[in-house]
């Protein structure tokens, strides 16, 4: 087990050492820089390049990069190169808007999972009849239709018809509940699918037979033997699934106007904001690393086959 | 003294493309602590016929009998509910493929311990030391580590003994063994029919052996049921199958059984044809297209009972006084 | 003497005559297959004719992949053609869908929007497909440090949210059609990789390919009789999934503005410009909505159909 995590921790590392190599050196391959962009057409060049000098980006491209990795390894991701964020640290501006992401997906992953799994528990042993047809039609939907086409109704029913301010954020349930159930509605199909299938797999299984022939209860077979098992596949999709929702979507929280973490990262891409896209590259990438391994390890721990499989 | 006594049954599966008669109404009985093998080839309805009696048919199966009578309850009456109480307590069934018979996700003392707390009510600890036991009497060396082992963790004869000390966990009355050894290497098998022989003797409980291995049963099986096609050929106590058959199906497998007795020279020969059709089984003897010696009333109407003096019980219509004696052919 | 089998069978057994113990006639029915069969493809195509929202699927992708050719050959309007007197004009008969805030006819954007959706899905899910088949079949043939030196990078690869290689590239590219393609392909075939690595790995094991190596195949004939046929089923699938997800992200990325370039407008571009005006005229949002749902549905029931088809095993 624990060379099992210490294997998986490596390989963590090293993806995250590529990803932020990769990103660095796209990033600064990318035509213009944060003081090129149309807003600064105004401003008098001898400024920018001041400022281009202070944030050290006119520095030889390899210094830039070691003098990252040197700040990177003091646990330190920069100062945001936007003036109208005057100099706030990265570190400060996830911290600010990371909790508010975490928690709206922290509600979506609970939610996914307690609406996801019974419905395709309920589904699979069903199966065929109106409810099964029913859940699998709703789950259809649900893979089908993309997320913003999912905010946009959402948005039109709740703002236009029901006269709801979602043009601002306030921290009251009437505006967590849009984003959660949006965020949700993907993964919860997604998951009622996997989970049918896969319990429909292994009830078919010798074991569940046997379990049978052993006179357990119904529900103790379906519950102890078949889940269980069955359960497998949706950990695995555990894993992605919370680092895409703790770190907040993109999509969602342009629409709903959370001032979350995705929104953040979607104007700093725009606006060229070096440190800002790094950090929020680098903070991504060691999320879902971490997340993985977490999954893995609750997979580890619930199925004993896995460990020799590595 | 009668344990079990079927009478009538049929199991129909209900699957896309149409119906299965998989059995089509047989009658037999199991005895007081008696070995009684059901030899078929695949697709013949020995296992399902088992599984109707157990009450283990998947969902898009249906049972019908006029009676299934086990130790004086009537099976056909009980409740799924009731039926637990006999699953696993009354009658033990042991499967196929041990490699798959048990949960991955279980250990294997969980797995013994289950039955032992569902049926006998023990605490966590009774279950247990009951579970060591168990293991032991399977012959399972160092049970105390193999009982904190998860099944992938045993090879395929040591995971057939663990289904077998499941099977037996509550001391049942009747044990099923589902072609136990089919899935394992030969010198393994013949460790596993010593053991089920030697639990049944220490025991006194029924064993049904279920096979498509004649040679595997020759040695223990007290009787003998052969069946095809959904239906039984030939029933009777194993001399009078090995030493007397009558059905020429029965010829057949006996034919085609290879033995290691080198210098006689014997030669295999093979049923010609394969199994029949259950979707559409043919009117008559189901055996009729394969068989030598089919005659037109074979091909009109399925035979009927007849039972020779020692209760040795024959389903062919050459049993007719009118059909003609035909001779066993054997391989010289 | 023929007796009908009425008669035989009021007759008690005992009695039944002679005449009908004696031989039956041969028949040739012992080695007799009951149902036709069919080859694998054959039986392929028909289970996946029966599932009937699988065929629908088609037909619709089908009708609009036609429409999406000729309609623009054909209509008046073209996407940038602007008309001042039909601005966010409601559907008519003269725009059947509507026109937009600057008066161009919505429904020839939509068929313009499908030429680009369809074509991201097409060519994004055939390069994830032969990339995948590539590296998933090397890695999986040859075996030993190629192949974990090249799972190593998938790992890496595949490790992260996609979307923040795809958010890069684009600002690296700039907007245009190409480098959607190239952005949503970076990342997209590690899955397919993954599924044929372990597909080939699976066979090579089987036993029919053993059998075939004793009997003196050569690697490459192998390979191609008999290791991509039955590594087909899975590739197709995930394939065939592949188009609805690059879909899906490029209007994703659409609708973050940093899509194609305008004034050519995916379905995701006009979906995100309607937005704004959406409690006015909702019919700027709704079609867009419409046309990407359907095409998403099309697809996914496709791919459901396709996936039971080629595996029944799967099929619950």
């Amino acid at each position: 087990m624990g060379w099992y995590i210490l294997k998986r921790l490596i390989a963590g590392i090293l993806s995250m050492i590529v990803l932020i190599t990769v990103a660095f050196f796209m990033m600064h391959a990318m035509p213009g820089d944060p003081f090129s962009v149309d807003d600064n057409k105004k401003v008098d060049p001898a400024v920018l390049d001041r400022l281009r000098d202070k944030y050290g980006l006119t520095k030889p491209i390899g210094e830039q990069y070691l003098d990252y990795w040197g700040l990177l390894l003091r646990g330190d991701l920069g100062i945001s190169l936007k003036p109208e964020k005057q100099d706030q640290t990265v570190n400060s501006i996830i911290a600010e808007t990371f909790p508010l992401s975490a928690q709206i997906g922290a509600y979506a992953v609970i939610l996914s999972l307690i609406v996801g799994i019974p419905l395709g528990i309920l589904s699979a042993l069903r199966r065929g009849k109106a409810t099964d047809l029913s859940i699998m039609a709703f789950a259809t939907i649900g893979i089908s239709v993309p997320t913003f086409v999912i905010a946009i109704l959402l948005m039109w029913l709740f703002s236009s018809r029901l006269g709801m301010q979602i043009s601002h954020w306030e921290y009251d349930f009437q505006h967590y509940i849009l984003p959660v159930v949006c965020l949700s509605l993907g993964p919860i199909a997604y998951i009622a699918r996997q989970t049918r299938s896969s319990m429909l797999e292994a009830l078919e299984q010798d074991y569940i037979r046997t379990a049978r022939a052993k006179g357990v209860q119904e529900w103790k077979v379906i519950v102890k033997h078949a889940l269980k098992n069955a359960l497998t596949p949706v950990i695995t999709y555990l894993g992605p699934l919370v680092a895409g929702l703790l770190t907040g979507s993109f999509i969602i929280e342009n629409t709903f106007s959370v001032p979350g973490i995705g929104k953040y990262f979607v104007e700093s891409v725009t606006g060229r904001d070096y440190s800002m896209i790094m950090g929020i590259v680098v903070f991504f990438g060691a999320f879902v690393v971490v997340c993985n391994l977490l999954s893995d390890i609750l997979l580890a721990i619930i199925d004993p086959r896995v460990k020799l499989d590595r | 003294m009668r344990l079990l006594d079927v009478k009538n049954l049929r199991t129909i599966f209900h699957i896309g493309v149409g119906n299965v008669d998989a059995v089509r109404g047989i009658s037999f009985h199991v005895d007081k602590g008696e070995f009684l093998g059901i030899v078929g080839e695949s697709g013949s309805g020995k296992s399902v016929t088992m599984l109707s009696v157990m009450g283990l048919l998947p969902e898009y199966a249906s049972r019908e009998a006029d009676q299934i009578l086990f130790d004086g309850t009537e099976l056909t009456a009980l409740t799924p509910r009731q039926m637990r109480g006999v699953q696993g307590k009354e009658i033990g069934m042991v499967f196929q493929d041990p490699m798959t018979s048990l949960n991955p996700l279980y250990t294997v003392g969980q797995q013994i311990e289950e039955p032992l707390r569902i049926h006998l009510g023990l605490k966590k600890a009774e279950a247990r030391q009951r579970a060591l036991e168990l293991l032991d009497r399977v012959e399972i060396p160092d049970p105390k580590t193999r009982l904190k082992q998860y099944p992938h963790e045993l090879s395929g004869g040591m995971r057939q003994r663990v289904m077998i000390a499941i099977a037996i966990a509550c001391e049942p009355k009747m044990i099923i063994a589902d072609e136990p050894t089919t899935a394992l290497d030969v010198t393994i098998q013949a460790q596993i029919l010593e053991l089920l022989d030697h639990l049944k003797k220490n025991s006194g409980s029924s064993v049904v052996m279920i096979t498509h291995d004649l040679g595997v049963i020759a040695s223990m099986c007290t009787r003998i049921i052969v069946m095809y096609g959904g239906l039984i050929c030939e029933e009777g106590s194993a001399r009078e199958i090995f030493y007397r058959p009558k059905h020429p199906y029965t010829w057949g497998l006996l034919n085609s059984v290879p033995q290691i007795e080198l210098h006689k020279h014997k030669k295999l020969i093979p049923i010609p044809g394969t199994p029949p059709d259950m979707i559409s089984p043919p009117a008559g003897c189901p055996f009729a297209p394969r068989c030598r010696h089919c005659m037109q009333i074979c091909r009109m109407m399925p035979p009927p009972e007849t039972v020779l003096p020692d209760g040795h019980r024959v389903f062919c219509h050459l049993m007719h006084p009118n059909a003609p004696k035909v001779e066993r052919e054997v391989n010289a | 003497m023929q007796y009908a089998d009425t008669d035989l069978r009021s007759m008690r057994y005992e009695d039944l005559p002679a005449s009908v113990f004696g031989p039956a006639e041969k028949r040739d029915d012992t080695e007799q297959i009951a149902r036709p069969s069919l080859t694998y493809w054959h039986d392929v195509w028909r289970r996946f004719r029966k599932n009937k929202l699988a065929m629908i699927g088609l037909g619709f992708i089908l009708i609009m992949t036609i429409a999406c050719i000729l309609v623009p050959m054909l209509s008046v309007y073209s996407y940038d053609g602007m008309d001042y007197t039909s601005m966010n004009a409601a559907p008519s008969w003269k725009h059947l869908c509507g026109a937009d805030f600057m008066g161009r006819d919505l429904f020839i954007r939509i068929m313009y929007g499908a030429r680009i959706s369809l074509t991201i899905g097409l060519v994004a899910a055939a390069i994830n497909m032969v990339i995948g088949v590539t590296v998933g079949g090397v890695s999986g043939y040859c075996g030993g440090y190629t192949d974990i030196v090249i799972m190593r990078i998938v790992d890496i690869l595949s490790s992260l949210p996609s979307l923040l290689y795809i958010l890069l590239i684009m600002l690296l590219l700039g907007k245009s059609l190409t480098s959607v393609i190239i952005a949503l392909c970076f990342t997209s075939w590690t899955g397919t990789a993954r599924v044929v690595r372990n597909e080939v790995l699976r066979l090579k094991q089987s036993e029919y390919v053993l059998a075939a190596r004793l009997a003196g195949a050569r690697t490459p004939h192998l390979l191609l009789r008999h290791l991509v046929p039955n590594a087909m089923g899975p590739i197709i699938v995930s394939t065939a999934f592949m188009i609805p997800n690059a879909i899906f992200s490029e209007a994703f990325l659409a609708f973050l503005g940093i899509g194609i370039e305008l004034p050519k407008a995916s379905w995701g571009t006009l979906a995100n410009g309607g937005i704004k005006d959406m409690a006015s005229y909702p019919h700027l949002v709704i079609f867009p909505i419409i046309a990407i749902c359907l095409t998403m549905f099309s697809f996914n029931f496709i791919g459901d159909g396709l996936r039971d088809a080629l595996d029944p095993r799967l099929k619950h």
